[in-house]
């Protein structure tokens, strides 16, 4: 920093401007070779709540997969929407893991699979709506550490999550 | 009090100015006593609460809020129950958008009171378009392929 190398930081920042890709793998070597000398800083907040939200969309595509194992082939409606909502969460995915510039993920670091209780259709839609309004208030009280094109992007998932709530209402039998 | 704090408050203000117009030709469209009607009244009532919100807010910061036009252009012919609902899904997601350029302030509450808005927006979009959408408020330009 001090001697001109870019932090992690700053490279994120640029890399949310649309600064060239190529820049990248350069500074990314510079901030090892640091590394070596010393225990890592720990990474900015940033990052960090960055990191935290690419976890959770992790952890609700497992969901959406764990509940689409669990619901009966013959509710087509339910799975439909199932399958509907899980294909935006893997978009939310992508996106999120566009703006971090990271290594490639330790082993350990494999998202965990995610076990659900079983249960009706309609208590599964339910349960799935708990975790899709949790998801959404948890980014937005998120956004004050973040540059403005991530916090952009954080709103906008947290905006899509909350619409999945009374989308998977209005399934047929999701009252039930 | 910022240029920039102003601006994003007037692209919500200006997006607002629409919505209030757009739901008077969607009311319009849709029939007496029917349910979209009555959500359509409800949403119009919204819109014209954050308007004067958004003006008063404006006025705060030492600005002069935009003015409504007297009349907008509609992005398609709106002729019927069915294109008066593609018409306020397609405001909802302008409005989105718009409260974006507040989400990218800086000041906490300002940036909070976007993001509330923009989710706002989104689930009223959904309620008139009966479907989601994966980034509500963010053009596909702004995403990485």
């Amino acid at each position: 920093m001090s001697d001109g190398t870019p932090s992690r930081r700053a490279v994120l920042a640029a890399v949310a401007r649309g600064f060239p890709l190529a820049a990248v793998p350069l500074a990314l070597a510079a901030c090892r070779g640091v590394q070596v000398l010393g225990s890592p800083p720990p990474p900015p907040a940033d990052i960090r709540t960055l990191s935290a939200a690419i976890t959770a969309e992790e952890l609700m595509v497992a969901r959406y997969r764990a509940t689409i194992a669990q619901l009966p082939a013959s509710d087509t409606a339910a799975l439909l929407a199932v399958r509907t909502v899980q294909a935006e969460h893997i978009a939310h995915l992508a996106q999120l893991r566009s703006r971090l510039i990271q290594p490639a993920p330790h082993p350990s670091a494999t998202p965990r699979p995610v076990t659900i209780p079983p249960g009706s259709a309609g208590s599964l839609l339910q349960a799935l709506e708990q975790a899709e309004q949790a998801a959404s208030d948890r980014l937005i009280g998120q956004l004050l550490v973040l540059p403005p094109a991530l916090a952009q992007l954080f709103a906008s998932i947290a905006a899509s999550e909350a619409t999945h709530v009374p989308y998977l209402r209005q399934v047929p039998g999701a009252a039930s | 009090m910022t240029t920039a704090v102003v601006e994003a408050l007037q692209t919500a203000l200006a997006a607002e100015h629409s919505a209030c117009y757009g739901y008077g030709v969607v009311g319009a469209h849709l029939a007496e006593g029917s349910a979209a009607l009555a959500s359509a009244g409800a949403d119009w009532i919204a819109h014209q609460q954050s308007r004067d919100q958004l003006a008063a807010m404006i006025t705060d910061q030492g600005g002069q809020p935009v003015v409504s036009a007297v009349a907008y252009e509609l992005p398609f012919p709106v002729t019927s129950a069915s294109t008066a609902i593609q018409l306020a899904a397609t405001m909802e997601d302008g409005v989105a958008q718009a409260y974006q350029a507040v989400v990218a302030l800086r000041q906490p509450q300002l940036r909070s009171f976007g993001a509330q808005q923009v989710r706002t927006a989104a689930l009223r979009a959904e309620s008139w378009r009966g479907s989601t959408l994966p980034f509500p408020g963010l053009p596909p330009a702004s995403l990485r392929p």
